[in-house]
C-alpha cells in the first residue's frame, strides 16, 4: 500500500502522542506487521443513553440528592477517574483502557439544537447536521463519498453496518453492506450466485428497453443497484471472514498465541468480533457502524444494579474485549461511542429519568488521548444546568467528530462538510 | 380456482399491451388490468391466484366501492380460522387471569416453563392471527389500513410481559374498531387504552406528592420499620415521583401534529400535566382498565399551543379529553395524518397537492379516515403511471404478498416470524414509537437482499415449516403449454405488472440450462426454481 496523505497525517498524529505517554504504553504503539491503514468503529447507543451514570460525576456535590434511586457511590464500587468523575461500577472493565491512555471520555457533549425528541436528535446527530431536514447524507456516508479513491471500484471493502439495516451514520449516496448477521454463510454464497443475473451490472440495464408493462426500464428505488452491491460485497465479506477463521485456525492448531479478548456471550459482542476480524484482515475496512438500542429508562433505570447496569456491563466488557481483540490494530483504530442526548439530572418519579440534553461521548483508540476526562463540567447547581434540568452542552458533538476524521482517519473534512458549523478552537482528543 | 380460459385471455391481452407500449414514448394511462395488479398492491398485500381476473371482471372501481362498506363480503374461511384463537376476544382482566397460573410455593423448572408458555399465548395468536388475517382475508383494504394505524399508534411486545394481555383488546378496540372510522375517535380510544398508557408510562405520570402526603408516608415507613433512615428514605424517593413526559411528547410529535410542528417543551410539559391521572385500574382488587385517577393528576388550568385549557370542574378526566379535542381539530393535525397517508399510499415523496386534498378532506368531515382514502384512490395521483411500482416493499409486506400471490396454505406463524425478525420487522416488536417506517430509503439497504433471496427460495423449494405452496398453484400453468415458456406463465402469475428485459433474459437461462440437462421435464421441479427467482428478482420487491 501507497503512503498517503492520510497515512502520513496519521503517522504525524501518533507520532505527536508518542512524545508524551508513558513507557507501557509506547510499547502498544509498535508498529504492525502488515501495511494498516486507520479505521474508525462507531457505536450508536439508542434511546438516549443515562450518561450521567456512566460517567458518573460521584464528586460533585449536588449529584447524590438529584438520583436517590440511581446514585451510586464510590463505597459501592464507582471506579474513580478523578476528583469530579468515576466509572459506574458496571463499566469498570473499562479502567485498564483508561489507565493505559487509550480512553478518553467527553462528558457534556451534545447538540446546539434544543430538540429533546429521540428521531430528529439521532437523526441530526448521524447526520451531523443538528436542525437540517434536508440532509439525507449520514456524515460517515459522507466521509467515503469525498474520500473515495478515483478508482472507483463499488467492491472495495470500506465500510461496513454489522447489522440488518444500517445506522443513518453511515446511509447515503455511498453504497456502504449492512451485513444480516443472520445469516446462514454456507447458504448465502449459492444464493448470491442463483440471483446475480438478476441484479447484473448496470450496463446491461439500459439496453433494456420497456418493459412488459410499458414502463421504462429504469430502477427508480434503487432496487438493482441494493442487489448488485450486496451480491460484490457480501461475497467479499465472506472471503475475508473465512479467510481470517482459517488463519485463527492455523495459528490455534500451531500453538502460536493467538490474540482476541474474551467477549461476553452477547450479540453486540458477537458483532464486535466480526469487526474485528475484517479489521485484523487489512482488507482496507475504514469504517463500520453498529447500533445498540434500549437505553431510554423512562422508568426503574436501577442503580449499581439493574437494567442500566446490566446494559453497561455488555457494553463495556465488550468494548474491552474488543480492544484487547485489535492488538496492535488498535493504534490506528477510533472507537467512538455516542447517544442521540443525555437525560434529566434529576430522577423522575419513577426511578427513570427523561430526556434531556447534554450527554457524554466515549473516545477509545491507541491514537487517543486517553486518561483524562474531556470536556468542560460546570456543575450541577440549578444555575449551570440547561433550563434548569439538563446538562448544559460544552463541546459540540462535532467537534468530536472532525477530530476522529482529522487524527483518527487523517481526512481534513472541507469547508461545508459539517453545514452551518463554526469549528472549534484548539481540541486535543487525539 | 378460475377456468382456464380466463387466465390465457388475460395473458394475451397483457401479452397484446407491452406491444403497444413498447411503440409509444409517453406513459399511456393504466388499463383496467393494470388498475387491478396496482390497487391490489397498494390496499391490498398484492394479488391471490386468479385475483387480478376477478377484479377486471367485476371492475375495480367495484372491488374498492366494496372494499369500504361496512357490509362487504363476510368472510366465513377466515371467521372459522379466527375462531381458533382463545385470546382475540378477551378483555384485558380475562386474558390476565387465563394466563395466570395459580401461585405455588416452590415453583419447579417446569411449572415456570409452562408459565412462561402460558404467558406467551396472548403475543403469539395476536401476532399469529394478524399475518393470517393480512394473508387470507377478503377485505385487503382494511388489513393494510390497520397496519399503517399499528404503526402511526405504535405500542409494542418488547415493552415487557405486562403489556402482553393488554395487546389483544388494543388491536380490537382501538385499531380494527376505528380503522375506517374518525381520527379523533382512534386517538381517544389509544389515549385510554391501557397498553398505550402502559407502553409510553403514562399511567406512572403524577403529580409530585404534597407535603401532607409525605408526612404520612413519612410516619406510616416509621412505624413499619422502625427506622428514621428508612423513613427519610421513602420520603425522598417519593418526593421525586411525578411527571412523566414521555407520552406527552410523542402525542404531540407522532401522533398528532408532527415533530416540533407547532409546540414547544413547555406544551411537552403542560400536554403531560393535563394526562396526569390517566391511569390503569391496578391492584387487587382492579379493572385493569382506564380510569382517572384524581389523586395523580395536577390540578389547575393548562396553557397549550397558546389556548386555555380548563381544568375540569367535576375533579373528572375533561381536562385531558378538552385537550385530546383540541388536539384532533387541530389543521397540524390533518396536514401531519394525510401526509402520512399519502406517503403510505401513493409515493415516498407525498405529492404535496394532493396531501392538500385529503388534509381538506379531514377538516371537512372531522377526521373521517374512509373518506381520506377514498380521496387518495379517486386522485390522479393514485393512478398515475410513475406511481406504479415506485414503493420498495417494506419485509412485511414482501413476506405478506409472497405468501398470497404463490396461494400459500400456513399451517402456524412459527418460522416465518423468524424471518420477519432477522429482517427487522417483526409483527408489533417495534421499539421505537415511530412504529416501522414506510418508506424505501430506511429498508434499502445493501445487505438486506440477500434475506429475501434466501427466503424467496426457501418458500418456493418448501423449506419453511408449515408453509406450502399448493400443487394448484401449478395448475395454473396450462397442461399444453411447452416447458421453454412455463417461464412466461410464472412471470404473469407472480408479477402482473410484468417483469424486465433483465429479468426475461436471466430466467430464459435458467430454463435453458435446465432443458439441457434433463432429459424428463418436469413443471414440479423448474417451476419451484422459477418461482424462487421470481419472488428474489427486483420487480417484485416493488409495489
Amino acid at each position: 500500500m501507497n503512503t498517503t496523505r492520510r497515512d502520513f497525517l496519521r503517522l504525524a498524529a501518533t507520532a505527536g502522542i508518542l512524545s508524551q505517554v508513558d513507557p507501557f504504553t509506547s510499547r502498544l504503539f509498535a508498529a504492525p506487521q502488515s501495511p494498516t491503514n486507520s479505521a474508525l468503529v462507531v457505536i450508536f447507543l439508542r434511546g438516549a443513553a443515562d450518561s450521567m451514570n456512566m460517567v458518573v460525576p460521584v464528586g460533585d456535590p449536588g449529584y447524590e440528592a438529584m438520583r436517590p434511586t440511581i446514585a451510586s457511590t464510590i463505597a459501592e464500587g464507582v471506579v474513580p477517574l478523578d476528583k469530579t468523575f468515576g466509572l459506574h461500577p458496571a463499566m469498570k472493565s473499562l479502567k485498564p483502557w483508561f489507565d493505559a491512555g487509550k480512553f478518553a471520555p467527553i462528558v457534556c457533549a451534545g447538540s446546539p439544537h434544543q430538540t429533546r425528541s429521540h428521531f430528529d436528535a439521532q437523526d441530526w446527530m448521524e447526520f451531523a447536521a443538528p436542525g437540517d431536514r434536508t440532509m439525507r447524507n449520514g456524515w460517515i456516508n459522507r466521509y467515503l463519498e469525498a474520500s473515495k479513491p478515483k478508482q472507483d471500484n463499488a467492491s472495495e471493502f470500506r465500510a461496513l453496518g454489522m447489522q440488518e439495516l444500517l445506522p443513518r451514520s453511515l446511509r447515503g449516496s455511498y453504497p456502504v453492506l449492512a451485513v444480516p448477521t443472520s445469516l446462514e454463510r454456507h447458504k448465502t454464497g449459492k444464493t448470491l450466485d442463483r440471483f446475480e443475473q438478476f441484479y447484473g451490472d448496470s450496463g446491461e440495464m439500459m439496453e433494456g428497453g420497456a418493459s412488459m408493462s410499458g414502463q421504462r426500464e429504469e430502477d427508480p428505488a434503487g432496487v438493482v443497484q441494493s442487489g448488485r452491491i450486496t451480491i460484490q460485497t457480501l461475497r467479499r465479506f465472506g472471503e475475508i471472514i473465512e479467510a481470517a477463521e482459517k488463519k485463527k485456525k492455523k495459528a490455534v492448531r500451531e500453538n502460536q498465541s493467538v490474540s482476541g479478548g474474551s467477549y461476553p456471550n452477547s450479540q453486540f459482542a458477537n458483532r464486535l468480533q466480526q469487526i474485528a476480524l475484517v479489521v485484523r484482515a487489512n482488507e482496507g475496512l475504514e469504517v463500520a457502524g453498529i447500533d445498540y438500542g434500549g437505553w431510554d429508562d423512562h422508568t426503574q433505570e436501577g442503580g449499581v444494579e439493574g437494567r442500566m447496569a446490566d446494559r453497561m456491563t455488555d457494553l463495556a466488557l465488550s468494548l474491552a474485549a474488543f480492544c484487547q481483540d485489535l492488538g496492535p490494530q488498535l493504534d490506528t483504530t477510533s472507537i467512538l461511542v455516542m447517544s442521540e442526548f443525555g437525560r434529566t439530572c434529576r430522577e423522575n418519579g419513577n426511578s427513570g429519568t427523561d430526556h434531556g440534553h447534554g450527554g457524554s461521548m466515549l473516545l477509545l483508540g491507541g491514537g487517543v488521548k486517553g486518561g483524562k476526562v474531556h470536556g468542560d463540567w460546570r456543575g450541577l447547581g440549578e444555575a449551570d444546568l440547561y433550563q434548569g434540568r439538563d446538562l448544559a452542552v460544552t463541546t459540540d458533538f462535532r467537534d468530536v467528530m472532525k477530530e476522529v476524521l482529522e487524527n483518527g482517519l487523517g481526512f481534513e473534512p472541507p469547508k461545508d462538510f459539517f453545514p452551518q458549523y463554526q469549528a472549534a478552537g484548539v481540541r486535543s482528543l487525539y | 380456482m378460475k377456468p382456464r380460459h380466463l387466465l390465457v385471455s388475460s395473458c394475451l391481452s397483457l401479452f397484446a399491451t407491452a406491444t403497444l407500449a413498447a411503440q409509444e414514448d409517453a406513459p399511456a394511462p393504466l388499463t383496467e388490468q393494470q388498475r387491478a395488479a396496482h390497487v391490489l398492491s397498494r390496499l391490498a398485500y398484492g394479488p391471490r391466484p386468479g385475483e387480478i381476473d376477478r377484479l377486471v371482471e367485476m371492475g375495480v372501481d367495484v372491488w374498492l366501492k366494496e372494499q369500504f362498506s361496512d357490509k362487504a363480503s363476510a368472510d366465513p374461511r377466515l371467521a372459522e380460522r379466527m375462531s381458533e384463537f382463545q385470546t382475540l376476544s378477551m378483555g384485558i382482566a380475562e386474558c390476565i387471569s387465563f394466563t395466570a397460573t395459580p401461585p405455588t410455593d416452590k415453583p419447579s423448572v417446569a411449572d415456570q416453563r409452562l408459565a412462561r408458555r402460558k404467558n406467551r399465548i396472548p403475543m403469539e395468536e395476536l401476532m399469529e392471527s394478524i399475518a393470517f388475517r393480512a394473508v387470507f382475508s377478503e377485505r385487503q383494504a382494511t388489513e393494510v389500513m390497520a397496519e399503517f394505524w399499528r404503526n402511526h399508534f405504535n405500542v409494542s411486545f418488547t415493552k415487557g410481559q405486562d403489556i402482553y394481555p393488554q395487546m389483544p383488546d388494543y388491536e380490537r378496540e382501538v385499531i380494527q374498531k376505528h380503522v375506517w372510522g374518525s381520527f379523533p375517535d382512534m386517538l381517544t380510544a389509544s389515549a385510554t387504552h391501557p397498553a398505550m398508557l402502559n407502553y409510553l408510562d403514562n399511567s406512572l405520570s403524577r403529580r409530585p406528592p404534597s407535603k401532607q402526603q409525605l408526612a404520612e408516608l413519612e410516619r406510616r415507613t416509621k412505624r413499619k420499620t422502625g427506622s428514621e433512615e428508612r423513613a427519610t428514605e421513602a420520603v425522598q424517593i417519593a418526593s421525586q415521583r411525578g411527571l412523566n413526559e414521555n407520552y406527552g411528547r410523542e402525542l404531540l410529535e407522532l401522533h398528532t401534529l408532527g415533530v416540533d410542528n407547532f409546540y414547544k417543551q413547555k406544551d411537552v410539559i403542560a400536554v403531560a400535566e393535563c394526562l396526569t391521572g390517566w391511569t390503569i385500574d391496578g391492584g387487587r382488587e382492579g379493572t385493569r382498565k382506564y380510569v382517572f385517577d384524581p389523586d395523580m393528576h395536577v390540578d389547575g388550568n393548562k396553557q397549550v399551543l397558546g389556548k386555555l385549557v380548563r381544568e375540569d370542574k367535576d375533579g373528572g378526566p375533561g381536562q385531558g379529553m378538552d385537550l385530546l379535542e383540541m388536539l384532533g381539530k387541530h389543521k397540524g393535525t390533518a396536514d401531519f395524518i394525510a401526509m402520512k397517508m399519502v406517503r403510505f399510499l401513493v409515493a415516498d415523496v407525498p405529492p404535496e397537492n394532493l396531501v392538500e386534498q385529503v388534509a381538506k378532506t379531514y377538516r371537512k368531515t372531522d377526521g373521517d379516515m374512509t373518506a381520506m382514502v377514498q380521496t387518495i384512490v379517486e386522485s390522479e395521483e393514485f393512478w398515475d403511471p410513475s406511481n406504479v411500482r415506485s414503493k420498495f416493499k417494506t419485509p412485511y409486506e414482501f413476506i405478506i404478498s409472497s405468501l398470497r400471490v404463490t396461494g400459500c396454505e400456513i399451517g402456524s406463524l412459527g418460522e416465518l416470524e423468524r424471518y420477519l425478525v432477522a429482517m427487522g420487522q417483526p409483527i408489533y416488536n417495534c421499539d421505537d414509537p415511530t412504529g416501522y417506517y414506510d418508506t424505501s430509503d430506511v429498508w434499502l439497504d445493501p445487505g438486506v437482499m440477500a434475506l429475501r433471496w434466501e427466503f424467496a427460495v426457501d418458500l418456493a423449494n418448501g423449506k419453511v415449516d408449515a408453509v406450502a405452496i399448493p400443487d394448484a398453484f401449478y395448475d395454473q400453468v396450462p397442461a399444453d403449454v411447452p416447458p421453454r415458456l412455463w417461464q412466461h406463465h410464472l412471470t404473469q402469475l407472480i408479477l402482473p405488472g410484468g417483469a424486465g428485459a433483465r429479468t426475461r433474459a436471466a430466467l430464459a437461462t435458467v430454463t435453458s440450462e435446465y432443458l439441457e440437462k434433463k432429459k424428463v421435464l418436469d413443471l414440479f421441479q423448474l417451476g419451484p426454481e422459477l418461482v424462487g427467482l421470481l419472488l428474489g428478482s427486483p420487480e417484485f420487491q416493488q409495489q
